[in-house]
């Protein structure tokens, strides 16, 4: 079954693309802030049982079975804006996007045209009631460990005005959050937000979350996909050759 | 292969980073000059095989699936409006606003612009204008024997006359404010415009409402930090360096394909 072969080793090369194509994807995203890393699981797959495959004759194929994100910290960056916040630690903002909900890690905020909060997208940022508005007037925002804000109104130098609270949800297995585009993720079906408790809140105002793709890593699986691919190459190489050689040797009739 | 043009939005993503940076760095010494920022999103995922879709008559569902992704898009160079340092100048017409608000400036046109850089003039009729010669809103006139010109933080404009031992006060400068000062346009010169986002411009007198005060004899420095912007050009350049990697794997990856066929 020499086709066989072949046909394997077109099953690692799709698989193999498919992984350049994440390595690619994490590395044009080395710079976006909040972003997360994907990586790609490979899993066996056996063709099925059948009259005309006897069970020794089974042949595995790879198959590209699940990209997964990696959902630690990425380093927090001091910008020093009044409106970037990194979450340290666990949590998501809720964004308030034309498609639905959508959670993000992407602190850098600000305000529209009549002053809600917005992400850069120019979608709501929700509060633990609704979107947060600031007011013409307003000054020196503070952000709390929580998610408060806290604004100065007018020239009052000693009291604060709270202007709400950033909504800051968790879920039981971030894993299974679907990447949606700019930055935010997208809940499937059955997959519910929890609010993380105030005291677990970690709001870093004046920074940002950098992407947490680990270049060196990225590089290293680029070289890994790179040499695999062209080694499956002369793989086929050979099997063609030998192919081409045993019809040429067994169809030479001697003269 | 999608990771060519995957990595080819990398690569224009980070030109513009760099360009962005470039732009911050010369402007290290512009008075009132605001630094900006490029900022990127993911662009759009392919669900090949999409989260939650049941793999079996059990209603068993997919935990995970398969999510690849496009590249980077910049979503906006947002300006980060925050104060910049205050440097003593002595000149009796250099001003700068502590706290929130800019100058309002009559553009030739009739139009409205607005600047952080109080580095103003007397031009031939004792109006006070900015280095293009456009006059600073509301026009205060200023005679041409005033002597010591102060103007207080609340933007109060008064002179000594010759003969009067007390200064009178010649006009009040205002101040205007946005609800979102990010969202104003730079046009050059120093100068911003109101845009949709922006919201309407508030005049206010300095001091009041939430206004920042005037400091006479100051001018507000870029509000770029030299180790912040090299760090990022470093970053952008290296990011820029590994995109280009990429590329290269992927192009040596369609070769060893394409010389497969003899």
């Amino acid at each position: 079954m020499a086709s066989n072969a072949l046909i394997v080793g077109l099953s690692r090369q799709t698989a193999l693309q498919r992984e350049l194509d994440v390595v690619a994807n994490n590395i044009a995203n080395l710079n976006t802030t909040g972003y997360k890393a994907d990586g790609t699981v490979f899993s066996e797959f056996l063709n099925a049982n059948s009259q005309f495959m006897p069970p020794t004759q089974r042949v595995s194929f790879v198959q590209d079975r699940m990209s997964w994100h990696d959902m630690s910290q990425g380093t927090i960056q001091r910008t020093a804006g009044p409106l970037d916040v990194a979450i340290d630690g666990d949590g998501m903002l809720v964004v308030q996007t034309a498609r639905g909900e959508r959670y993000t890690r992407n602190g850098a905020l600000q305000l529209n045209n009549v002053g809600e909060l917005v992400t850069l997208s120019g979608d709501k940022v929700m509060g633990e009631n609704g979107p947060i508005t600031l007011q013409q007037t307003d000054r020196d925002i503070v952000i709390t460990k929580d998610g408060t804000i806290k604004v100065r109104e007018g020239i009052s130098v000693n009291s604060d005005s709270t202007r709400g609270k950033l909504r800051v949800v968790t879920f039981a297995s971030p894993m299974s959050l679907q990447k949606d585009g700019a930055s935010t993720f997208a809940a499937p079906d059955g997959v519910t937000p929890q609010p993380v408790p105030d005291a677990n809140i970690n709001v870093v105002q004046g920074a940002l979350e950098k992407s947490n793709v680990r270049p060196v890593i990225e590089m290293s699986r680029m070289i890994e996909v790179t040499r695999a691919y062209t080694e499956i190459s002369t793989i086929l190489q050979q099997q063609s050759d030998l192919q081409k050689n045993s019809i040429q040797q067994l169809a030479e009739v001697p003269a | 292969m999608r990771a060519l043009s995957t990595a080819a939005t990398g690569m224009m993503a980070q030109e513009l980073n760099v360009q962005v940076i470039s732009n911050n760095i010369a402007n290290m010494r512009t008075t009132g000059y605001k630094r900006q920022s490029a900022e990127f999103q993911d662009l759009l995922y392919e669900h090949v095989r999409r989260i939650g879709t049941q793999t079996s008559t059990q209603g068993n569902i997919l935990p995970v699936g398969i999510d690849l992704g496009g590249g980077v898009k910049t979503v906006g160079t947002p300006r980060l409006m925050t104060q910049g340092t205050l440097n003593p100048t002595g000149a009796d017409l250099d001003l700068a606003v502590r706290g929130e608000g800019f100058f309002k400036v009559l553009m030739p046109d009739g139009t409205f612009t607005y600047t952080r850089d109080g580095s103003f003039q007397m031009d031939n009729q004792g109006r006070i204008v900015t280095a293009a010669g456009n006059v600073v809103q509301p026009g205060v006139n200023i005679p041409t024997n005033a002597q010591s010109i102060t103007i207080n933080s609340q933007g109060q404009v008064s002179a000594t006359v010759p003969g009067s031992s007390t200064p009178s006060v010649l006009g009040q400068l205002v101040l205007t404010r946005f609800v979102n000062k990010a969202g104003l346009q730079a046009i050059g010169d120093n100068l911003f415009v109101e845009t949709p986002a922006s919201g309407t411009p508030q005049d206010g007198t300095p001091n009041t409402d939430g206004m920042g005060d005037i400091q006479q004899g100051n001018l507000e420095a870029a509000n770029v930090e030299a180790v912040t912007e090299i760090t990022n050009l470093i970053a952008a350049q290296r990011a820029y360096e590994m995109n280009g990697k990429v590329i290269s794997a992927a192009d040596q990856m369609l070769q060893s394909t394409s010389q497969l066929m003899r």
